[in-house]
């Protein structure tokens, strides 16, 4: 990055900043890339009756279905993910978080669920992360299936390249609910961490995408995202799963983040009134997210004022719970030469690198 | 330092509050299981009237995640906001070391008094009386 000669700039070090992308799309062309990885009955299923149902009940999303105009090499993804974000933008850790198997979540038929998650994982090691060094992977998981998804977990959770779960917003429970440990056991056996990603609110068995009902345009349910991590983190912390599985590290993909500092100051208050009711709670539940949890940065907050955003990276503690995600290569994409340049370079190296790097297990140095 | 003869000590029984009005301050005497402890009736979070708060106990939890009830009839929830308070001691339960409310010195003295019912002859009652040391 050049340094500028305006005075509100401040000077920046040349060295290359260090960029663990938590937010890289991947996925199967067609189903018919799965079939090789289902048994036979499931590979027919789908072929003979379609996919998964519908994606989104609003599938128009944003861009050019979804995708950023400029980002549309649809013959080669995997080839223009390393040459547009890879190379490009020099990120030196890609965690793909994927896609295709989404649905799989919210099927009514669980075993198809879990036969689809179980071959979109073999399908991205052999093709996907088998392609570049630079690639990691959430593994897609069915949430319906906790113990035949402790089994995939153990099954290619040990490959060096499986360094989390992704786990979609949308749920028939939310994830702090005892239903789901067999999953966060088998995170912390095989030292991965749990990434949540905004997927199926609303769509298949799971309830209306918000309390407030139905929204109509793709645009309403973009403002519920926020509010849909606020309840998966309030059962975790209250449900105590963090006393359960202490090593647990949840990262929260693509809702922002500058709700952050109220969100977990309304926490310690409540909690100092209702401490009586869970009483496994130990300690203010804002020292938990420090711990625990983290969120990504995409889509990018910008307040008025954009310097404002250090105020509230410094109220969310975001030294250590903030982490980059570029959610290449969908429409609003961060670029990251573009993306909080104002921060002092000391924060952007946590926000871009370190800070992932203490949140993976498997990121982290071996002694 | 002031002295304050406040009642006998069985016109407060194990389980019930009396508030009082000591040098300008508002205080709560407490009968917990027979031993008698003073608070400000002051939350220290927004001033709420605290000792007209719930008495109750302190609800913790065992490894497996269960809940009990323990120290039955020790802990104060304030009546505005439910922050919890150790009668015996002040001190918050969310934060004991840097949350509490102001305790005072209570104690059970015999005091004798005249009986005023006995107007011949002079008597002498001995009798039970709290005393608040505010």
């Amino acid at each position: 990055m050049e340094v500028t000669k305006a005075p509100a700039r401040r000077k920046r070090d040349h060295e290359k900043l260090f960029i663990v992308d938590t937010d890289v799309h991947h996925g199967s062309e067609s189903w018919s890339d799965l079939y090789p990885y289902l048994s036979q009955v499931y590979a027919e299923r789908l072929r003979d009756h379609g996919g998964s149902g519908p994606s989104s009940q609003y599938w128009h999303n944003g861009g050019d279905r979804g995708r950023r105009a400029d980002f549309l090499d649809r013959d080669d993804p995997l080839e223009s993910t390393r040459r547009q974000l890879l190379d490009d933008c020099e990120i030196d850790i890609a965690i793909l978080t994927g896609s295709t198997a989404n649905g799989a979540c919210r099927m009514p038929d669980v075993d198809l669920g879990s036969a689809i998650c179980c071959a979109f994982n073999d399908y991205t090691l052999e093709h996907w992360v088998a392609s570049d060094t630079r690639f990691r992977v959430a593994m897609a998981v069915n949430t319906q299936d906790p113990f035949g998804m402790a089994k995939e977990i153990d099954r290619i959770g040990s490959h060096p390249a499986v360094i989390a779960i992704i786990m979609p917003g949308g749920a028939t429970k939310p994830y702090g609910n005892r239903v789901y440990d067999p999953i966060y056991e088998a995170c912390e056996r095989n030292r991965l961490a749990v990434m949540i990603h905004l997927s199926g609110e609303g769509v298949g068995i799971n309830g209306p995408p918000t309390a407030a009902g139905w929204p109509t345009h793709y645009v309403e349910g973009r403002m519920m995202r926020a509010p849909i991590y606020m309840a998966h983190m309030a059962s975790f912390i209250f449900e105590g799963t963090f006393e359960k599985f202490p090593g647990l590290r949840i990262v929260n993909v693509e809702a922002g983040f500058a709700w952050m500092p109220w969100y977990l100051w309304r926490m310690d208050s409540d909690w100092k009134a209702l401490r009586y009711q869970v009483p496994w709670v130990k300690k203010p539940p804002s020292e938990y997210v420090k711990e625990h949890v983290r969120v990504n940065t995409q889509p990018i907050d910008e307040p008025e004022n954009e310097r404002d955003l250090e105020q509230i990276i410094e109220w969310m503690h975001g030294d250590q719970t903030l982490l980059f995600g570029s959610d290449y290569p969908h429409f609003d994409f961060d670029d990251p030469r573009k993306t909080l340049t104002r921060l002092p370079d000391k924060l952007r190296r946590r926000i871009f690198g370190e800070n992932a790097i203490e949140t993976f297990p498997k990121l982290q140095p071996v002694d | 330092m002031g002295r304050h003869v406040i009642c006998r000590a069985s016109e407060l029984q194990p389980g019930e509050v009396k508030i009082v009005e000591a040098e300008k301050r508002s205080i709560g005497i407490f009968n917990i299981h027979s031993d008698f402890y003073a608070l400000r009736n002051t939350c220290p979070h927004k001033g709420a009237p605290l000792c007209r708060g719930i008495i109750t106990g302190l609800v913790v939890s065992d490894e497996s995640l269960q809940m009990h009830m323990t120290r039955d009839g020790e802990i104060l929830r304030c009546p505005w906001h439910g922050w919890e308070f150790d009668i015996t001691t002040g001190r918050s339960v969310y934060n004991p070391h840097r949350m509490r409310v102001r305790t005072y010195n209570v104690a059970v003295e015999q005091i004798a008094e005249q009986d005023p019912s006995v107007e011949t002859y002079p008597v002498k009652v001995e009798d039970d009386y709290i005393v608040l040391y505010v």
